[in-house]
């Protein structure tokens, strides 16, 4: 299989605390990778990283067999990175539809102007994310947590990925909630071969969709395999729980 | 039918009762009265183009006097030391405008908000020192210039040229917000960073903004200072002229079209009609009174609280609609 993306000892520091420490790993076209690991592992900071959120000290990221280091976090979105947020952060004070709309327009001022946007494109993706068509009017704040994190979703979609940085899918969702979402992901997956990095606290959640887990701990990838391996490996549990309540 | 096609219409109806109104006004009032509409007119040119920038974008702009100074200033001079005609003056004043805004725009990739508004806030300030320093007998130093050639003589043709030059740039950005782009910069003033990850580039946007508020800032400032007839630094680059125009768009509804003419009109007529009350500046006290009343009630401004009190009616005396 082809890597999709490649990143090679990404290495970023705050002051004392290094967030990421010589990060290299691949994921492969068409493939769903879990990344798990405790509280202030620096997960999201990988994401960050991986979308120039943040700029790494050193390191690089590769996309498609081309260096994306020196492209700015627009520029990795038309080349097909796009990324949700941990926090869902829509456009507080425009609706459904606006939001998707701003995330569907081209990066040309001319293109803006001369053409408004594809109403029914905006529904479309709107639609395959679960929203009914009556959502699409409403603000934000009239929307529940799973609604937002489709929103969040819609946005990404309407950028059209080929890569997909999910952070934390599935929190403060109810049961049905991540099913759907699940089942959204796997549709995708097979419609347009999307892959997916997805961060999940979430881990039974997460099982079924995942071809590959990578464990970070304290800035650095502890482990990766298959989700069976990676949750029996006692490293992991150590990471998670303390080394001492494990004995 | 949908919500935005409701209001398309209603605001399409409004701008026509707005122009036919505007339009036979000279009709119904006299000389002093349009005199002040002529003031109230540039104020709203200017709210606007204030508007364009920091009401869209969010980056709240303190510099505006200082485009609007280089607009003025340039086509003073030009005029005033070689004659230049007006035609060609203005022009080269809204060139020379858009220019001064780009300087906006550098501290604007790098800082936001309160820190944005200082840098150009020092904008405004350092360009009332340089025009007093800096050749003098050019500028006119302190006292400034006077005697400038006028576009039009008479308070009925600059109240109609005044009223031109505002509907056309009115008109025109409302129709361009009206575009996907209108909807990109509002986006920026809601969330700039995941703009950046909806794949837009958020410089060119902002830059392509703070063009456009420049020149219509550097048009409706030659403008003025020709309507005027003399330009002096303390008019211009000043804080309570840059206080006016923020609290135009604040009051009316920053980031809508409409807001920032009302506010202007409100204000340009509130403090008239105070003058015979409180001649002194106790009337600023007064209006800044109604301005935190206003904002108390509605932090969004005129616009919002009679749209919404105009929507509260329309539910009150129609059945719901079915969507």
């Amino acid at each position: 299989m082809i890597a999709l993306l490649e990143a090679k000892e990404l290495t970023k520091s705050f002051g004392g605390i290094r967030a990421a420490k010589g990060v290299t790993f691949q994921v492969c076209e068409g493939e769903t990778i879990g990344i798990i690991g405790p509280n202030g592992a620096g997960k999201t900071t990988l994401f960050n990283l991986l979308t120039n959120e943040i700029k790494p000290d050193s390191g690089s990221v590769k996309l498609a067999g081309e260096y994306i280091d020196q492209l700015s976090i627009h520029e990795r979105v038309k080349a097909g990175m796009a990324r949700t947020y941990q926090v869902p952060r829509p456009f507080s004070e425009m609706s459904v539809r606006n939001n998707i709309r701003v995330s569907m327009m081209p990066d040309d001022l001319w293109k803006m102007i001369r053409h408004s946007g594809d109403m029914h494109a905006e529904q479309v993706i709107a639609e395959s994310v679960g929203f009914h068509s009556s959502q699409l009017d409403h603000m934000p704040s009239e929307l529940a947590m799973g609604d937002l994190r489709k929103l969040e979703l819609a946005r990404t979609l309407a950028t059209n990925p080929k890569l997909l940085l999910l952070d934390e899918v599935f929190a403060g969702l109810t049961i049905s909630e991540i099913d759907q979402i699940s089942e959204l992901l796997v549709r995708r997956k097979k419609s347009h071969a999307t892959t997916y990095m997805i961060v999940s606290h979430d881990l039974k959640s997460l099982a079924p969709l995942v071809n590959r887990v990578i464990v970070i701990h304290q800035g650095e990838i502890l482990t990766q395999g298959t989700f069976d391996e990676v949750v029996s490996d006692p490293q992991v549990q150590d990471a998670y729980l303390g080394a001492e309540v494990r004995r | 039918m949908s919500r935005s096609k409701f209001v398309n219409h209603k605001s399409i109806l409004g701008w026509v009762v707005f122009v036919a109104v505007m339009l036979s006004l000279p009709l119904f009032v006299g000389t002093g009265v349009i005199r002040t509409f002529v003031f109230a007119l540039y104020l709203a040119i200017f709210a606007v183009s204030w508007d364009v920038m920091s009401g869209r974008t969010g980056y709240i702009s303190f510099g505006h006097p200082f485009l609007i100074g280089i607009g003025g200033y340039t086509s003073a001079l030009l005029t005033y030391h070689l004659a230049w005609p007006l035609y060609f003056t203005i022009p080269i004043a809204v060139l020379m405008t858009m220019i001064g805004g780009t300087l906006f725009f550098f501290p604007a990739l790098r800082i936001r908000g309160t820190y944005f508004a200082l840098v150009t806030l020092a904008f405004m300030e350092l360009m009332y020192g340089l025009v007093q320093v800096v050749a003098p007998e050019l500028t006119g130093g302190t006292r400034g210039l006077s005697g400038l050639t006028a576009i039009v003589q008479g308070a009925i043709p600059n109240y109609y040229l005044a009223l031109g030059v505002l509907l056309v740039l009115a008109i025109s950005s409302w129709a361009l917000v009206r575009t996907r782009i209108g909807y990109a910069l509002s986006a920026i003033g809601l969330d700039e960073d995941v703009v950046r990850s909806c794949g837009l580039n958020v410089t060119k946007l902002k830059l392509f903004a703070f063009m456009l508020s420049a020149f219509a800032a550097g048009l409706g400032g030659a403008m003025y200072i020709h309507y005027l007839g003399s330009i002096a630094p303390r008019g211009l680059f000043d804080i309570g002229f840059l206080f006016q125009i923020l609290v135009a768009c604040l009051l009316g509804g920053a980031g809508t079209i409409s807001g920032p003419i009302a506010g202007a009109f409100f204000l340009t007529f509130l403090l008239e009609w105070l003058r015979p009350y409180f001649p002194g500046p106790e009337r600023f006290l007064i209006y800044g009174m109604i301005a935190l009343l206003v904002y108390v009630t509605q932090p969004k401004g005129l616009h919002y609280l009679a749209r919404s009190t105009f929507g509260r009616v329309v539910r009150i005396t129609k059945p719901k609609e079915a969507t």
